[in-house]
């Protein structure tokens, strides 16, 4: 069963008691909290999403609860709590949904060690990855999520979730974050994307969340050789250029990525300069969606077959 | 002298080893080596004799410096003008600093 089978007021009343549990591959996030406003958040960008079985083992379990006090009336929050620990201070409570998207990144980051994760959007097309690998500002989730809207299958907006065994990237598909002047970006782009809600004000600024299209969320279990690493580099009014990188500068940047690269230690080593040797490594700086687009295009044609 | 008081160039005499618990991944690429330091997990980008100045040196614990010399010019076939001992003293004295080689007491 899908989350957007479930009515809002079905899904509301399982969130508010046992919680539900959600496969977003390759986790299994139970997640609990009895904010109405919430689970219709979550019914809208994750409808397409298995439901499993609550009992069973869950990654991660997740509660999302309005804070208690004197300033429960006066100024309400909203605590995220994982397996009992709260980690992060308390947000507005409005801000719920970025809580949960930061709170389940910041758990997957701590515990998906037989991985190696690098900070990337990641996307495919013909069975060839795209890594995309950049902090923030770079503009990967607006490219990553206009790709998407083009044909492309998208895998992740925030982790390159590399296997150790193969190299192989696999799915972590989840709505991609749009910050500031992103969201008006992905609107104008495609008016048919789905984003959700602003969330104005947030740490990171404005923030909408556009949902990962239903085709990306039904092969979210298959991973995907790599073709190509293209390192996003946005400047507005740039001219779209594409810069190849040497392996050993790319193995640096790449390496630079990750988040658990010092934790993975040597496997993760090889692991990048698997991946390093069997792809070519670019910059690609843009102004505008369409000229990157083009450029991915070619980058993916040109990339040696899967 | 170092910050910590060693002598900062190396003398032909010094000896050489790879510190205990040390070891090294290598991936070679068309335009330098990574090496991965596995006793602390950072990696560094080196040339090739860098690359094969470690390799020596955990291959032949207690090596000094002259023999490192002798040996990096046989095995990259240089001669003395290419690669003189001056430039292999400091580069042992960086390799030390980034704690991949250390002098036998």
């Amino acid at each position: 069963m899908r989350i957007g089978e479930l009515s809002g007021q079905a899904l509301h009343e399982r969130m508010s008691s046992d919680g539900i549990s959600m496969a977003i591959p390759p986790v299994t996030v139970r997640v609990r909290s009895p904010l109405r406003f919430l689970a219709e958040q979550i019914r809208s960008l994750y409808g397409e999403y298995e439901i499993v079985d609550t009992r069973g083992f869950a990654d991660a379990d997740l509660r999302l609860l309005p804070a208690r006090g004197v300033r429960r009336r006066l100024r309400p929050q909203v605590e995220f709590i994982v397996d009992g620990v709260m980690p992060f201070e308390r947000v507005p409570l409005d801000h719920a949904l970025p809580m949960f998207e930061w709170g389940l990144n910041w758990v997957f980051c701590n515990r998906m060690h037989h991985y190696l994760l690098l900070h990337a959007a990641v996307v495919e097309r013909d069975n060839r990855a795209v890594l995309l690998p950049a902090w923030p500002g770079s503009g990967k989730s607006t490219l990553a999520a206009s790709l998407s809207c083009r044909g492309w299958r998208f895998l992740s907006d925030e982790f390159g979730v590399v296997s150790i065994d193969d190299a192989k990237v696999h799915p972590f598909a989840r709505p991609a974050a749009l910050k500031n002047e992103s969201i008006a970006v992905m609107r104008a782009f495609d008016a048919g994307a789905f984003i959700g809600p602003v969330f104005p004000k947030t740490r990171k600024g404005d923030v909408a969340h556009f949902r990962v299209p239903a085709e990306s969320v039904r092969r979210a279990r298959e991973p995907a050789p790599i073709g190509a690493i293209v390192f996003p580099d946005f400047q507005a009014g740039a001219a779209v250029e594409v810069l190849p990188l040497g392996r050993s500068t790319a193995f640096l940047k790449l390496a630079g990525n990750s988040f658990n690269y010092e934790i993975v230690g040597e496997r993760g080593f090889r692991t990048v300069a698997s991946i390093i040797e069997r792809c070519e490594s670019y910059v690609l700086r843009y102004g505008d969606l369409p000229a990157a687009h083009a450029a991915l295009d070619e980058i993916v044609r040109a990339a040696v077959p899967a | 002298m170092s910050e910590d008081g060693r002598e900062r160039s190396p003398s032909d005499s010094t000896r050489w080893c790879v510190p205990p618990g040390q070891h090294f991944a290598f991936a070679d690429f068309d335009d330098g080596i990574v090496v991965f330091d596995a006793r602390v997990g950072s990696t560094h980008l080196v040339n090739a004799t860098a690359a094969e100045a470690l390799s020596i040196v955990d291959g032949t614990p207690g090596i000094a410096t002259v023999g490192i010399h002798r040996t990096l010019l046989e095995r990259l076939a240089l001669d003395e003008r290419a690669l003189a001992f001056e430039t292999v003293v400091d580069l042992m004295w960086q390799l030390e600093n980034l704690g991949l080689v250390a002098r036998v007491a």
